[in-house]
This record gives C-alpha cells, structure tokens and sequence, in this order.
C-alpha cells in the first residue's frame, strides 16, 4: 500500500530522479528543488526523503531539519537574487490548498506587486464564538511540549512522556490519507 | 506598530539617538517599540494558547478564519533569517503540535503555516511569527500563487546562484553538509543589512 503510494507520487519521484529537477540542496533526509512553475524565479520546494502525506505525520527530528533548510534557503534567495522579501508556506491537506500528497515547504522570493497574495480577509466573530475555538485550542495544547530529541537519552525520556494522544490515531490518518487519494 | 506623526527634525534626533545606542540599549529600544513583545510581556492583553520558554502562540485578532493563530518567539527577531537553527528547530515543532491542535480540537480539515520576511512579502509586523491558519473546504480564503514557467537557461542561472549560495555543488552530498551550515552561518553577519533593507528592524 505504501510502496504504491510512493510510486504514483510526484515528489517522490523527482527525489529518485525519475523525473529531472534542478537541485540546490540535499542530504540524507531532506531535497531541496527549484520549482520552475514557481510563482516567482527561484520559488524552490523542501521536502523530506521519506514520503509523508501531511506535516502531522513528518517526525519532529525531520521536521526541524526541514525548516532549518528553508530558512537557509530563504537566506539564500535574500543573498543571491536581490529578492525584497520570502515567504515560507505550506498548504497542509486538500481543503488548505495542498496539490501532491507528499508534505512540501513552499519557500517563495517576493518583490513589490509580484501578483502573489498571501493575505485573507479578517473574519468578524463574536466574542462567543473567540471564546468557544480558545478554550477547545486551549484543551489541545495541554499537550504541546515534549518533543522527540535526537539526543539518545533525550530520545528515551521523550517517548515516555509525550502523550499518545498527540499523535493522529489510525482512523484519523486513515481520514487524511484518503483525502489525498481524491488528488490527481 | 502604527504610523507616528512625527516631525523631520525629531526624527533626525531619533536617528541620532539610535546611531549613539550600545547594541544592548538597541535591543531594549526595539522591545519597547514592539507590541509584541508588548503582549509577551503582559502589558498588553491577548488571547494566549500556548506558552513555553521561547514561544507564545496567540489568537489572531483578525482571524482569516476562526482559531487563526500566530506563534511568535519570545526574543524579538525582526524577520526569520535572524533565527537561530535551534529556535527554528523549536518553533516549528510547536507549529506542528498546533497545526494538529486544529485538526483535532476545532475540526480543521487542514492548515496553513505562512511566514512572510520583509513588507513586500507581506509582513506587517517588525516581530517574527509564524501564522497558523485553520481551513475547511469553501472557507473562502483564496490564496493566490501564480504559475509561471521558467525558460531553461533562467533555471540554470537562478538555480546556480541559489546552489552556490547554499554551499555549491558539494552541499548535493550528505558529507558536505557541515559545509553548507557553516556558509550560512557566515552569512548572518549580513542579516542587519538585509532586514534593514526590508524596512522591518
């Protein structure tokens, strides 16, 4: 099942040079690429070796690793292409926008009227409804905080103590996975 | 923060004044200036819902949709660049953590993490943070990200800048990648230039 869904995934292909790209990073985890659809030249992608459909699923270990690039790699688009600002952005399952079901870090160079928009229209809510998402967020992020170290030991003490719930269950990964398969 | 009525020769004083400031008398300037770090300090209210040693996630208050979230770094950095790997080691796992937050707790059926560096990326304020957006389908947030394709010898040319700015060549291979963290390290000397550049300090 897995080993079809790598097969039949883009991204997934270009890390095993089935299909040609233009590299600018890469180790034993993470490729960076420069996308040459991009919104502007020198949009680049980060994504991780393995294939993971959704941030959720991406190991806290990758995922430092995969912001760290995209931080340098941002770093490198101020340097190197006179770029005036970058945006860092992923689109997280279907409904947010999320095109291959392979977790992907948009890194974009920006310039003054370059037609992209990243900004939305502010909601107007009432005080009951702030009050209803802050506290249910609020019941959730009890459990932010123990995070897997790459550290042995550290890894040892992680595994006791992060919560189980703070990981999707089978049904709810089994949710987002067939939300993927409905991409193209 | 929001535009000042000031006069052209106050803010030659001004300009003065921050020429003459140690980089520690900067820095608590800065933090004055902030109304972020005005929130993290408690002297203006929020809507906290998370906090750790380094970060403090807020609801937006101009949420692009309910449970709109920004998580920003205790220590006042104007744009990302500034960061150090090991704050953007933590605040993106703390990202992770709220992104499922909201697919769990809110009934999110999605997320957006979005960073903008720089006011012509869209950044407002002069402190770094991270906005976590939940999303449901016809939300009727539109993001735009156009397509536009690169002619072969531009991929050459941008993708070579960008790979020689990352560690060239020898970077593509996992034993060099010491090499490219050093070269960007380097490189941050030159990070006040750029987020002065950016009109974001």
């Amino acid at each position: 099942m897995a080993d079809r869904a790598r097969e039949s995934c883009i991204i997934c292909q270009i890390i095993g040079n089935v299909i040609p790209s233009k590299k600018i990073y890469e180790d034993r985890l993470a490729l960076a690429v420069l996308d040459v659809n991009g919104a502007n030249p020198g949009h680049c992608f980060v994504m991780p070796k393995n294939h993971y459909p959704i941030m959720e699923q991406v190991p806290d270990i990758e995922i430092e690793k995969l912001f760290q690039i995209s931080n340098k790699v941002s770093g490198a688009i101020f340097e190197s292409l006179g770029a005036q600002g970058t945006n860092i952005f992923v689109a997280n399952g279907v409904p947010a926008g999320q095109t291959v079901a392979h977790f992907t870090i948009n890194v974009i160079p920006r310039k003054q009227n370059d037609g992209i928009n990243l900004q939305s229209q502010p909601k107007q809510l009432s005080e009951e409804e702030i009050s209803t998402v802050e506290l249910k967020l609020k019941e959730q992020t009890k459990n932010i905080g123990h995070f897997e170290k790459e550290d042995e030991k550290e890894e040892k003490k992680a595994k006791i103590q992060f919560p189980k719930t703070a990981f999707l269950s089978d049904a709810e990964e089994e949710y987002f996975t067939r939300q993927m398969r409905r991409l193209p | 923060m929001a535009e000042q009525n000031i006069s052209p020769e106050q803010l030659k004083a001004l300009q003065e004044k921050l020429k003459q400031m140690s980089p520690e008398e900067l820095k608590e300037f800065q933090k004055k200036q902030c109304i972020f770090c005005q929130i993290i300090a408690g002297n203006v209210q929020s809507k906290k819902i998370y906090e750790d040693e380094k970060t403090v996630a807020l609801l937006d208050i101009n949420p692009a949709n309910p449970g709109h979230v920004i998580l920003l770094t205790k220590e006042h950095y104007s744009i990302m660049p500034q960061l150090p790997d090991d704050e953007v080691a933590h605040i993106f796992k703390v990202v992770k953590s709220l992104s499922n937050s909201m697919l769990r707790g809110i009934d999110a059926q999605g997320t957006n993490v979005i960073v903008s560096n720089g006011i012509a990326a869209g950044q407002r304020a002069q402190h770094f943070m991270v906005h976590i957006i939940p999303r449901k389908e016809n939300d009727g947030i539109n993001f735009v990200l156009p397509q536009n394709t690169m002619e072969q010898k531009d991929i050459e040319l941008v993708g070579n800048k960008l790979l020689a700015a990352l560690g060239g060549a020898g970077a593509l291979s996992s034993e060099k990648e010491e090499k490219a963290e050093e070269k960007t390290a380097r490189s941050d000397t030159n990070l006040d230039d750029i987020s002065k550049l950016l009109g974001v300090r």
